[in-house]
């Protein structure tokens, strides 16, 4: 009882002793920050509002007049009920959630089972360290390139499996309708594997260790201690990691549109690909705002999810 | 209910030596504290026990099991962390009811020990709130109470109270041995505070330097430091001890202090001990028990600490420096010559080539 007292006489006397000055500081720096406030939000906010505005016409950069005047071309929302009823763009959307669905927790996984292991030590940590972060540092378009050769029907991936299995292989990994969204994504674990493993380590990191010692003092083995102590400390950490990698993950282009171009055919064709596409080939522009935007729409409610998180987190110290 | 043994325990850490062999029996129920300065292996010694850290070479026996390789999840011991360790995204029934669950124990069994745990420690209107957001008190009692759950035989804890203010731990100690005194278990309590070990322990370990120094009540402890480091040691202010030379006279065996004078006679058994020893030796006497008198050793005053219910005289400088504690007050100031005297009964003398007390018969 009388700890809670004491508290309570804290916060009294932290708010009555709390001084008038920083709210006057606060409002003078928002004032001398306020310039360059505009200027971000100017930048932020312009092209959303643009991108909205093209969305409603069909205006296309070859249509002989200036983007603010595509007002003349207006279309009524008639590009957001093509979009309902576009199949190309629903299974697009479709392949990138599949993409998405596979890559995201493989990469999870993989991270969280090296970053155990990097927790504690083991000879030649060091080393293996900076070879598990290279991936992450690689140009995603030469690794695009890298991946590329890899997958060739006579390329080295179908010379080790020709190797395990002793008769010669040559898969068309790239050309087969079947296959090809498995390279890519096989790629794209490659890749962000080492971003999930970087970040899971630092919150492994974290867990304080004589909470770790307790737990095994109550008996607790080493999966129940990962199970009721390292995940629950980590859930911040965790939702930060899933929510950059489905963002990130949901934008895939580069390493893709190297290695199949989208295709053979449709078969890669996940929605920047798509939108990619549309932009340079079909080029109405008006259609290709109004898709972004849907996508924005759906990141928007992940990323919202993340921060809601991530302000609780700040809120509790661990 | 358990016993503990260490026997010839040694630990290295690559080419430090944490501990150079203890030998140390504790029985079972006794709560005994390991008192010393920070790094003289006090924590590792407990870290040991609990089977935290591997001794380089000894043993240590739970009665009569040999603990070697046994994994400190099996080992039966409770173990307060100095933080508590409590798992903060817990509540404190959680924390509570972890041990049994870890080890599978029924959803109605694990309820009826928490409740029983809980209801002992007074934290029964508590068991929902989450644990980040409780008092000191409170985070100590669900660490007792957690390790309590298991029924452990030996209770370990780990300087519980150093991080709580000077205050509460007057509060906290008087908590903690009427927890001991309900658990009956043995334990062993890790403290570089003088006070705790003193208040709370049947008996004292003192360790500096990984070695043992003195096992003992705290009394014995007090009243007959084995050697100079605990004389220094246990006190506040530690005992006072000055260099000399043992002197016959025609009123028995006195220790020549140089500059100071010569002490009064030693009593009989002492100097008989005292007679066996060549060169110098340490004459000790505890500040408290120093009285002013007509005959003594005369020394300038040359500070004064008044706190209250205790004066404290600083006599002299350097190496003949002498601190006197008085009650109350007393009507010395800065400047002044004061004549103290030891009682007779309350001197020690200490060999000054190995620091060991001579002990009387």
């Amino acid at each position: 009882m009388s700890a809670v007292t004491a508290t309570v006489s804290e916060d009294k006397m932290g708010a009555r002793t709390k001084p008038a000055a920083p709210d006057e500081g606060a409002r003078l720096g928002f004032r001398l920050t306020l310039p360059a406030q505009i200027l971000v939000l100017f930048i932020s906010a312009f092209p959303l509002l643009m991108q909205l505005y093209i969305s409603v016409t069909d205006w296309s950069p070859l249509s002989g007049v200036g983007w603010w005047n595509a007002w003349e071309m207006w279309n009524s929302f008639a590009n957001y009920t093509d979009l309902a009823a576009d199949t190309r763009f629903w299974s697009a959307l479709q392949r990138t959630a599949i993409v998405m669905l596979v890559c995201v927790p493989a990469e999870f996984l993989l991270g969280l089972a090296l970053a155990t292991l990097f927790a504690d030590d083991f000879p030649g940590k060091r080393i293996f360290y900076s070879i598990l972060l290279m991936p992450m540092m690689v140009v995603p378009a030469v690794a695009g390139y890298m991946f590329f050769m890899l997958f060739q029907s006579g390329g080295p991936v179908n010379d080790i499996l020709s190797r395990i299995v002793g008769t010669p292989i040559t898969i068309a990994w790239l050309s087969d309708p079947n296959l090809s969204l498995i390279a890519v994504m096989v790629a794209d674990i490659w890749q962000w594997t080492p971003l999930m493993f970087l970040i899971l380590l630092a919150g492994l990191v974290g867990v304080p260790e004589d909470q770790m010692k307790a737990a095994t003092l109550l008996g607790a083995n080493a999966w129940q201690r990962f199970v009721t102590i390292v995940l629950p400390k980590m859930k911040t950490i965790i939702i930060i990691a899933l929510a950059i990698r489905v963002i990130e993950n949901f934008k895939i282009f580069d390493t893709l549109y190297i290695m199949t171009g989208g295709g053979p055919g449709v078969a890669t064709e996940t929605i920047s690909v798509y939108i990619y596409k549309v932009t340079t080939q079909d080029l109405i522009w008006g259609y290709v705002a109004a898709i972004a935007l849907a996508i924005l729409i759906v990141l928007s409610v992940v990323a919202v999810y993340a921060m809601k998180h991530m302000a609780k987190a700040r809120e509790v110290p661990a | 209910m358990s016993a503990i043994h260490l026997q010839n325990l040694v630990k290295k850490f690559g080419d430090f030596t944490a501990l150079k062999t203890m030998d140390l029996e504790i029985a079972d129920g006794e709560f005994m504290a390991l008192l010393g300065p920070s790094g003289c292996g006090k924590s590792t010694t407990m870290n040991m026990i609990a089977g935290m850290e591997e001794p380089t070479s000894g043993k240590i026996l739970f009665g009569e099991r040999d603990m070697a390789g046994v994994p400190m999840g099996r080992r039966g011991v409770g173990f307060v962390f100095q933080n508590y360790a409590i798992f903060t995204h817990m509540t404190v029934r959680q924390n509570l009811a972890y041990g049994p669950r870890m080890r599978g124990a029924a959803r109605a069994e694990i309820d009826r020990r928490v409740g029983a745990i809980a209801e002992m420690l007074q934290l029964s209107p508590l068991l929902d709130r989450k644990a980040d957001r409780l008092s000191v008190n409170i985070l100590q009692r669900v660490a007792i109470g957690r390790s309590a759950i298991m029924e452990p035989a030996i209770f370990l804890l780990d300087e519980p109270l150093s991080n709580v203010d000077a205050a509460f731990r007057a509060v906290m100690r008087t908590e903690l041995k009427q927890l001991q005194r309900q658990f009956k278990q043995t334990m062993v309590y890790v403290t570089h505070d003088q006070l705790e070990a003193m208040t709370m322990a049947d008996r004292i370990a003192v360790m500096d330097h990984g070695v043992l120094q003195q096992v003992g009540t705290p009394l014995e402890v007090y009243n007959n430091p084995a050697n100079v480091f605990v004389a220094r040691f246990i006190g506040a202010p530690g005992m006072n001890l000055l260099k000399g030379r043992p002197a016959e006279s025609d009123r028995g065996l006195v220790i020549d202090l140089g500059p100071l004078g010569v002490t009064p006679p030693l009593p009989d058994e002492l100097a008989t001990a005292l007679r066996a020893v060549r060169g110098d030796v340490l004459y000790g006497f505890r500040p408290e028990q120093v009285t002013l008198a007509e005959r003594g050793l005369s020394m300038p005053v040359s500070f004064v600490e008044r706190i209250g219910a205790r004066t404290i005289v600083h006599l002299g400088e350097g190496e003949s420096a002498v601190k006197a504690v008085f009650e109350n007050d007393v009507g010395l100031s800065v400047g002044q010559t004061a004549v103290v005297a030891p009682p007779a009964s309350s001197v020690r003398v200490f060999d000054a080539a190995t620091g060991f007390a001579v002990r009387a018969g």
